[in-house]
This record gives C-alpha cells, structure tokens and sequence, in this order.
C-alpha cells in the first residue's frame, strides 16, 4: 500500500536537513524505536516496537539510505525489518521531501509499505491509522528536539 | 501455538488474584473463539491462561427489575434462544442469531466478545443502540462502562490490567419504542459484516414523533461508533423521507471505515447510511407499531 503523510516542523529547512540526515538521533524521536546502530555510511540497524491492540510487534531490521539530494531536498530510504516470534515482517520505501511553509518546513513523506506474514491479515487495515499516530508523535519529538537546541 | 499454563479458577477474586500474579504474561480466557485463533497464527503468545468456565454466577441471564442482566460466560447461543431476552429485547436475540455460524455461538461468550474489542462485530452495535453498560471487576473493585465508551482503539478496550468483563447490563425500554438490528453482508453468512446498524426510536406521546433516537453502527471504523449527530435531527421530528436523507448524510460524516476485502471506505461510507435508513425505518415503524398497541 502507498500513502503519503505531512507535518509542519517549526524550525527552517537547512536545520531540519542536517538533523534529519544523522540517523541514530533521528531514530531516537521515533516512538517504539530502540537499539539503532550504524552498519556503514549508508545503513543502520535496530528495533522497531509496535503494539496493535493485544498484538505486540518487535521488528528487527535494517534501514539504507538509496539518496540524499540536498539540491533538491530530497532523500529516499527504504527498510526491511522482521519479527521472528510472531512471523512476518515489513518492507518499506520512503521518500522525504522538505519544503518551506508555516513559519517553518513542511516534511512530506511518501510510503509504499508491504506487510508480509501473519501480521498483514490483522494489521492491514489499521497500518495507514497506525502510521499516522506515529508520524504525529514523530513530529512532535522532532519539534521540542530541535526547540531545544537538539 | 506456544506453551502455557492454565489456571481455572472457582472465584472471581481467585482470578483477579492470578492476573495480578502474572501480569502481563496472562491471557483470560472464555470461549476461546478468538484468542485461541490469535493463539494459533501466534499474533498472541501468552505463558499463563487464566479460564473463567469455573468461576460460578458468570453464566447466568437474570432480569433485575426491568433490566436484564447477562452474565459474561452467556455465550452468544444462549443470549440467541433465552426466552427472558427474546420478550424483553428481541432485536438483541435476533443480533446474536447473525453471529458467524452456531458452532462459534456455543462457543463464544458475551463478555469474551466484548473484551475482544473486534470492531466488527455484531453484538457491541445492539448493545449501544439500547444503551447497555459493560460491568467490569478488578483489583480496585466494580465499576460499570457504558457500552459506548468500552471501545476505544482498534481491539482496545477501556479494561484496565487486571480487570475482567463479568457481564452486561441492558436497561429497560420505554413505551411506544422499537429497535431494529440490519447487517449488511454481502459474502457468505457467517462473515463479519460490511457494515452493522442497531437503531431503537422511542415516541412522543403523539406515537408518531421521535422522543430519542439511537444509532449505532459497527464495521465502519476502528470501534463501534455511535452516530449522536444523526440522533440529534431525528429528535423531535416525524419520519418522514428528507428527515432520512439528511440523517444518511450526518451518518456519512460519523464513520471513518478502513478499506479491505469487504470493500472500499468510500464504499462502506455510503453503504452506511443506506442501511442505516433501513434500521431507522424499521425502528420507527416498530415503535408505531408498539404506540398503538399502548393506545
């Protein structure tokens, strides 16, 4: 499935690019998220957990860095992750966009999420609610984080 | 499906007390028609299953003054076929007669379902439009939950750790109402609906109308959802065709339904309010029916 979310982030658009771009402080405003460490320059490790109703996840994964085009503020990642208890796992392809707006930059991310397993049949059709409590309390991290002084 | 413990206790307070031991790590357990499944596809992997088949007086329908009480081990047959259910509230034995097929009736209990907080379900619909409350044991006692607001995520209930779900309680209807129950389903019998509407209307002492509407619809969102917008412009109003249009289109704006097999959001959106006009007529017609017969 593809969806497309935005967030206003009240700092300007050089700030937010450079934080952004340095992935274990990034990883630490993302709720659930633990354990990140750094593989190479372009890939990272760690531990993704979600709760959906009585179900817990522990996603265990990798994330690479496909693209950061500064010019065009632009980034692409994409990340696979699985949870070996449960059976099943994610995949996913993102795009980062930065524009500026609202006193502030306006993020847009572009997901084309597949979810594989026994997870997909249950969680399918709650992964668009999930995502956007995520990236809403993402965004929040993100905004005191870099109020202050991050 | 992973190992467990299991403990079947004879009391309440012995389970309460065995859920407080194991936190976390216990799973209560009735019918099992739902978490053995999840058990089974290991979404849920709990070390410790607390059954509560032995715990005496949870398995009872009792009426208590007007009311009626169903304890949380009723399973859905028996709510189905009670002739106390069936005078006092036929649209909730009819609700439970739509569920899945009668193996996973005999099977499924009343407080099991609810604690499940699937919000596809048939019975949550019903028990909203009629105004039920959810009764609800933990270590810090009793405290009942209006059906209503026990729902409050996908699968989410407002159970506490530690609490259980001991029964549901379902008030007394006024005079000259009606209540009627339309599922929606357009694949086999036993599936979830594609959308479930429970409405009861009670009447003015004209017998024609509407003193209090109630809207309930289930499928269409991540809870049961109650439709009080809708409720709101069929107060005090006669039925009548435009009242129904404009209540369809409140209705649309109150779900929020996730697209999947069953259909499309925008689909199940307008699907919505069309069976929601049919459960509203149906109602209606029942409580001028039930004015008449009073008269």
């Amino acid at each position: 499935m593809t969806f497309t979310q935005e967030c206003a982030i009240p700092v300007e658009r050089e700030r937010l690019w450079d934080f952004l771009m340095d992935v274990p402080s990034v990883a630490k405003c993302v709720p659930g998220v633990e354990e990140v460490e750094t593989v190479d320059a372009k890939a990272y490790r760690g531990n993704l957990r979600v709760q959906v109703g009585p179900i817990r996840l522990a996603l265990h994964g990798t994330m690479t860095v496909d693209e950061q085009d500064r010019a065009a503020w632009r980034a692409r990642m994409r990340a696979e992750a699985n949870d070996g208890r449960v059976g099943g796992g994610i995949r996913a392809r993102m795009s980062l966009t930065l524009a500026p707006g609202d006193g502030g930059t306006r993020l847009r991310i572009d997901t084309d999420l597949t979810i594989l397993g026994r997870i997909g049949e249950f969680g399918q059709p709650v992964i668009k609610k999930k995502a956007d409590a995520l990236l809403e309390e993402f965004a929040r991290n993100l905004g005191s984080r870099l109020q202050q002084g991050g | 499906m992973n190992a467990f413990e299991y403990a079947a206790p004879r009391t309440l307070d012995e389970a309460l007390a065995v859920l407080r031991e194991h936190g976390d790590e216990a799973r209560v357990i009735a019918g099992g028609t739902a978490l053995v499944t999840m058990m089974r596809q290991r979404l849920v992997r709990p070390s410790y299953l607390v059954s509560l088949r032995e715990v005496s007086g949870l398995a009872r329908i009792e009426a208590a003054n007007g009311d009626v009480r169903i304890g949380a081990l009723v399973n859905h047959r028996e709510v189905e076929t009670s002739p106390l259910v069936r005078e006092r509230f036929p649209v909730l034995a009819e609700t439970f007669r739509r569920v899945a097929s009668v193996r996973i009736r005999n099977m499924a209990t009343v407080g099991g379902a609810l604690a499940h907080a699937d919000p596809n379900q048939d019975p949550p619909v019903t028990l909203i439009a009629l105004g039920a409350r959810v009764e609800i044991r933990g270590p810090a006692g009793a405290r009942e939950v209006p059906v209503e607001d026990f729902f409050r995520d996908y699968y989410e209930s407002a159970l506490e750790p530690g609490e259980v779900v001991t029964g549901v309680v379902v008030p007394r209807r006024p005079a000259a109402s009606g209540a009627a129950f339309v599922k929606f389903l357009p694949r086999t019998a036993d599936d979830y609906a594609t959308v479930a509407v429970a409405a009861t209307v009670s009447l003015q002492p004209d017998g024609e109308r509407c003193r209090e509407a109630r809207i309930a619809l289930g499928s269409v969102g991540v809870t049961p959802l109650r439709a009080r917008a809708a409720e709101a412009l069929l107060a005090g109003q006669p039925f009548g065709a435009d009242l129904l249009r404009h209540a369809g289109e409140s209705i649309k704006n109150a779900v929020d339904p996730l697209s999947d097999h069953r259909g499309s959001a925008a689909y199940k959106r307008e699907m919505a309010s069309v069976i929601a006009g049919r459960a509203l007529t149906q109602a209606w017609e029942a409580a001028r029916a039930a004015a008449r017969e009073t008269r």
